[in-house]
């Protein structure tokens, strides 16, 4: 049985009177421990589609079924705890919280966990070692690099031992050599049987995921 | 989310905007300040007042006299009625012997002196007053001694406020033993008069104003002395003497110096019998020595009770059985003191309003808190943060500023009253009231000014919380 399994989605947004289809009726079946890229031109419905894997957003139509459990209609606290257990997401400007440590930034998701302050803070500095930021858990946001802070965020997006990580344009805005880095990281965590959701229009990193799937107004135009 | 989390996260949240956490904590302060203050000084006032008159057991008091309509207030005016019935000795004696009674007093009120004399100095008189010395009515003595059951006649006491005006105003003990004189201007009749004295000068005066009428002669003024034994103090008697019962009901004789009917009678038989143009037809004049109080009675009972809680079962069973009027004190003045409840709710409402204001800022804060936070709070929806959790954790920030804020003020206001209890003490030291530390802050109060302040910001920061809650968090974490 597939780990993701979206069956005709279709999300549609109002926008003053016009009706937009941001995804039309999408079929898609991921398997557990796939790496796939996500592309597509900008508006194309990339970001929907992952944010509807990731129990951020409820399709208007069709079912998602992530590891035998259908999302559409659950309630916000089952939703808000299948994100919590199961999704880390990396965004692409990293969204770290600018006034606590990376230790804190990581520990966030596990006090949503009701995890205990001993064990998270363990948790917190496993995930930091686990991105090479061992030496830098007490440092803020402010006082990392580019990559050091979008690594930062990969260790948030682990804290919880999700199965899924979906990121999102990880590497927008990171230097070429920093986007190297994280997709090394990304990659390790691939390798170790994480399931990996990426969406990039960067076609040079969407080469490195094992499928790609291809999206344009909502349709899914291509995956190979 | 673990409770203590919350309360972490909230903290953080709060010192993160620390000016702005200030300010709207300090309008809170002002607020729970105030009605700290108010009520604890509305309160301790109340609780002050109860005490003192428990303390001198006018709770267990029942007042008695010849109006029906008599009230605890009024007990010591209104004089005799023709058809009442009188508070006669014997009333006092079967009184006395009713259940639950354990003492009667008999209280009389005097108007027959208008000024006190001391020296040179002549103070009008407003209160004299008489009743029995057996310990049902307690007497503030600052100086000297109370009226004893012993004493008879010739000795008093003032209440400081005169004691005051005639220069003794903390030298009380000096005043101890002097004499001073009862002055009545005129028709006094008690004790110390001369009733053949008068009765010759009015004859006189009647000679020397042939035809006039007799309502424009005035009798000469009397005065008697007295010496002072003790000085009461004045918050509880205003311009107050005290005389011994005795020397009261002699103060209060009718003395004349007149012709009975029956030995007019025999003079005018006698002429009859023997005419002559020099015989004296009108009688020999005789002194008639009346007793007033005996026969018009007291001016009114303190019955005292056993139990305050039977004070009013007693008022009405002498009531009904007697037909007088009777009062019992506690009913009265507790309905009295009750005033300081409705002003408790006035005041304390007037610091309410200042927290009305505070629980505005709280909003306000909490909204602008929103606005800024937006994208985080999209990653904590997006980390696994539930809608309730979000709400929880604002409301939490919300009613964290309102107990801070409560917290200070209540140190403020706890402050306040210890700096304002040296001047109270002042005060009631000036009046010769034998407290100190009569504003306290009671433990519910001071509970429950916290608790208020910070249901207060709880409520304020529900609106707010809702909003966060329901932030859609894709928007929220690409909100700008």
């Amino acid at each position: 049985m597939a780990l993701i399994e979206l069956k005709k989605v279709t999300k549609t947004y109002r926008l003053g009177g016009e009706v937009l289809n941001a995804l039309d009726s999408v079929n898609l079946s991921v398997q557990a421990g796939e790496f796939i890229a996500i592309t597509g031109p900008s508006g194309s419905g990339k970001s929907t589609l992952a944010n509807i894997i990731g129990g951020l957003d409820r399709p208007t139509e069709g079912s998602v079924v992530i590891d035998g459990n259908d999302l559409s209609r659950v309630t916000d606290r089952r939703l808000s705890d299948y994100r919590n257990q199961h999704i880390g997401f990396v965004f692409q400007s990293f969204n770290l919280q600018a006034s606590q440590t990376a230790l804190e930034n990581v520990m966030l998701p596990l006090l949503f966990a009701r995890m205990k302050p001993k064990e998270r803070l363990a948790r917190a500095a496993e995930c930091l070692e686990a991105v090479g930021l061992g030496d830098r858990m007490k440092h803020r946001p402010s006082q990392l690099s580019g990559g050091q802070r979008q690594r930062v965020a990969i260790a948030r997006a682990l804290a919880t031992k999700p199965s899924i990580i979906i990121a999102d344009e990880p590497t927008g805005n990171l230097d070429s050599a920093r986007g190297e880095e994280i997709m090394h990281v990304l990659k390790d965590l691939h390798k170790q049987g994480m399931t990996l959701l990426v969406i990039t229009h960067d076609m040079s990193i969407a080469h490195q995921a094992g499928s790609i799937i291809q999206i344009k107004d909502g349709h899914l135009t291509g995956r190979n | 989310m673990r409770f203590i989390d919350y309360i972490i996260l909230a903290l953080r949240n709060i010192r993160r905007q620390k000016l702005r956490s200030a300010l709207t904590i300090f309008a809170v302060v002002i607020g729970a300040t105030s009605v700290t203050i108010m009520l604890a000084a509305v309160f301790s006032l109340k609780g002050f007042m109860t005490k003192q008159f428990e303390a001198n057991g006018v709770f267990q008091q029942v007042a008695v006299s010849q109006q029906t309509d008599i009230t605890w207030d009024n007990r010591s005016s209104g004089g005799g009625c023709n058809d009442c019935t009188k508070l006669t000795d014997d009333l006092a004696g079967k009184i006395s012997a009713r259940p639950h009674v354990i003492g009667v007093v008999r209280q009389t009120n005097m108007w027959q002196f208008q000024a006190l004399i001391y020296g040179d100095q002549k103070l009008r008189t407003q209160q004299m007053i008489a009743y029995d010395a057996n310990g049902v009515i307690p007497s503030q003595v600052i100086a000297g001694r109370d009226i004893a059951a012993s004493d008879k006649t010739g000795v008093l006491t003032i209440s400081a406020d005169y004691a005051d005006k005639l220069g003794f105003k903390h030298k009380y003990d000096e005043l101890i033993g002097k004499q001073v004189g009862l002055y009545a201007a005129e028709y006094y009749t008690g004790v110390g008069s001369d009733p053949i004295k008068q009765a010759e000068e009015q004859q006189a005066w009647f000679n020397t104003h042939p035809g006039a009428d007799g309502r424009d002669y005035k009798s000469p003024p009397v005065t008697i002395t007295g010496k002072i034994v003790g000085i009461t103090g004045a918050e509880a008697d205003r311009y107050t003497i005290r005389v011994p019962l005795e020397w009261a009901r002699q103060m209060q004789l009718n003395q004349r110096y007149e012709v009975s009917p029956a030995a007019q009678e025999a003079a005018q038989a006698y002429c009859r019998a023997h005419p002559s143009p020099n015989c004296k037809s009108q009688g020999t004049p005789q002194l008639v020595v009346s007793d007033e109080l005996a026969k018009n009675g007291y001016s009114n009972f303190i019955v005292k009770v056993d139990k305050a809680s039977n004070a009013a079962a007693v008022a009405k069973d002498i009531r009904t059985t007697y037909k007088v009027g009777a009062a019992d004190a506690q009913t009265e003045i507790k309905q009295q003191l009750s005033v300081f409840n409705i002003l408790g709710l006035v005041l304390g409402g007037i610091g309410g309003i200042a927290l009305v204001v505070a629980a505005v800022g709280v909003v306000n804060t909490m909204v602008m808190a929103i606005l800024e936070r937006t994208r985080e709070i999209g990653v904590m929806r997006a980390v696994g943060a539930r809608r309730s959790t979000v709400s929880r954790l604002f409301t939490f920030e919300a009613a964290l500023l309102g107990f801070l804020g409560g917290l200070i003020g209540l140190a403020v206001g706890y402050g306040a009253i210890l700096a304002a209890n040296p001047f109270v003490n002042h005060q009631l030291q000036s009046n010769n009231v034998q407290s100190s530390n009569i504003i306290i802050l009671p433990a519910w109060l001071a509970i429950g000014v916290v608790a208020l302040t910070t249901v207060i910001g709880l409520l304020a920061g529900l609106y707010p919380a809702r909003r966060a809650a329901k932030l859609d968090p894709v928007e929220a974490l690409h909100y700008e």
